[in-house]
């Protein structure tokens, strides 16, 4: 699987911020997908549920010195999300959970970019089943390992938060499967404009 | 077609035992299986539950088929007649169930949209539309149909003991031995 990924954003590591030249503008990035994950978890009894999508699309945009001017649109692919077991991803892909026959995709589109301390907050709007709700996403930016403090052209984003699939109406088996669902994505991203 | 034999053949004294075993064993995984909190550990059992109640739909169909070719000899003389068309009547009804119980479990199973694998890799085609609205149907009347089972076996196993502890008529004997 190379292309399971993609998620992302913008949020200012604050030392990624002080080290950073002067910019002008949001810098675009492009997610490096075969180094990306786009992961999720729940419950299952005494155990988890672990997974992970492949991304289709994610457009990035980040603004260092204002982070309320960055950016991120990203689009998932159900058909395609994997699971800890064949019976989970059945299940998570067919009709009671993801529905993926008639919504192949899974979006995110934020809204605003907060800073959160050394981490940026960022409230958009995600789809899942063609329901859309808020959603908030925390996010940590680090230096790539092998590259310059303050150089900002190959960054990786750690995004974390969590959504209850009821909300969406994907209530599949909620007997037997949590309702909180945890994403953890780890985004490798790079500079292209 | 063949006379009808003064005792039971060793192939219907086998399936016999060897299915009162398995449909208990298999009433019993059933009961926990639905009952227990699943997680990855106890997963299997689920497969377990299929398999055996698959193995034993494919025996009933085998042991209907077995009697059509050597049937079974009618009942030892004994009782009144009410009780010996109560055990006819129990041994129609456990037919009837060793096909629907089995029959309505893979109808259940399939009406929850996922692959109804038996032995780990073997998958059955489905025989109910993916439905929540027809899962739940379909378990109802699995449970119902298994229950059901339980008290007529209790029932046949009452019948069964009275001859072989009341009336020692040697009822019991020749399902055991011939
Ligand atoms: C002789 C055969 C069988 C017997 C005696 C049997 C018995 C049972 C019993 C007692 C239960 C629990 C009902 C309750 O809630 O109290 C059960 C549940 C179940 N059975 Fe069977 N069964 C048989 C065959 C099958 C087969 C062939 C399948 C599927 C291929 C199957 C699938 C299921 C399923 C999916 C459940 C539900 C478990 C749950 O509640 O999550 N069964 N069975
Ligand atoms: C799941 C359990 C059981 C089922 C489905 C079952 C089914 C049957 C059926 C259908 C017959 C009629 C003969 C035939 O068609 O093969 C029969 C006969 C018999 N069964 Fe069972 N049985 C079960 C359990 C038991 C148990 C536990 C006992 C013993 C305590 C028992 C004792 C007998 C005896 C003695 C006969 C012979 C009746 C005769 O001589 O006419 N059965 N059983």
């Amino acid at each position: 699987m190379r292309r399971r990924t993609f998620l992302t954003t913008l949020s200012a590591a604050a030392g990624v911020l002080c080290t950073a030249p002067a910019i002008a503008a949001a810098r675009h990035y492009s997610l490096d997908t075969t180094q990306s994950t786009v992961g999720f978890e729940t419950d299952f009894g005494p155990d988890k549920i672990t997974g992970s999508m492949p991304v289709i699309r994610a457009d990035l945009a980040i603004d260092f010195r204002n982070l309320a001017a960055s950016s991120v649109s990203v689009a998932l692919d159900a058909t395609a999300a994997r699971a800890s077991f064949p019976f989970a991803a059945q299940a998570l892909k067919g009709p009671r959970v993801l529905d993926a026959a008639t919504y192949p995709s899974v979006t995110f589109e934020s809204r605003a970019v907060r800073r959160e301390g050394d981490e940026a907050g960022i409230d958009g709007l995600l789809t899942i089943r063609g329901v859309t709700r808020p959603a908030t996403l925390h996010a940590a930016i680090y230096r790539q390992a092998g590259t310059d403090p303050g150089d900002l052209s190959r960054l990786t984003i750690h995004l974390t938060g969590a959504l209850r699939r009821s909300d969406f109406g994907a209530t599949g088996w909620s007997d037997l499967v949590g309702d909180e669902v945890r994403i953890r994505i780890v985004a490798r991203i790079a500079q292209v404009a | 077609m063949a006379a009808p034999r003064a005792g039971f053949g060793l192939p219907t004294r086998v399936l016999h035992w060897v299915m009162a075993f398995g449909i208990l064993g298999t009433f019993a995984l059933g009961a926990y299986v639905a009952r227990m909190e699943v997680g990855l550990g106890n997963l299997w059992l689920f497969g377990l539950h299929k398999t055996i109640g698959a193995v034993l739909l494919a025996l009933a169909m085998a042991r209907i088929v077995w009697h059509g070719i050597a049937p079974p000899p009618g009942p030892l003389p004994g009782p009144p007649e009410w009780q010996m068309t109560l055990a006819r009547a129990a041994h129609r009804a456990l037919y009837a169930l060793m096909l629907g119980v089995p029959v309505s479990g893979w109808a259940r199973a399939s009406a929850s949209g996922l692959d109804v694998v038996i032995f780990g890799r073997l998958t059955l085609p489905a025989i109910a539309p993916a439905s929540p609205a027809v899962e739940d149907a379909l378990a109802l009347l699995h449970r119902g149909l298994a229950w059901g089972f339980l008290a007529v076996i209790l029932l046949h196993v009452a019948g069964a003991l009275k001859r072989a502890i009341g009336a020692r008529d040697g009822t019991l004997r020749r399902m055991l031995r011939g």
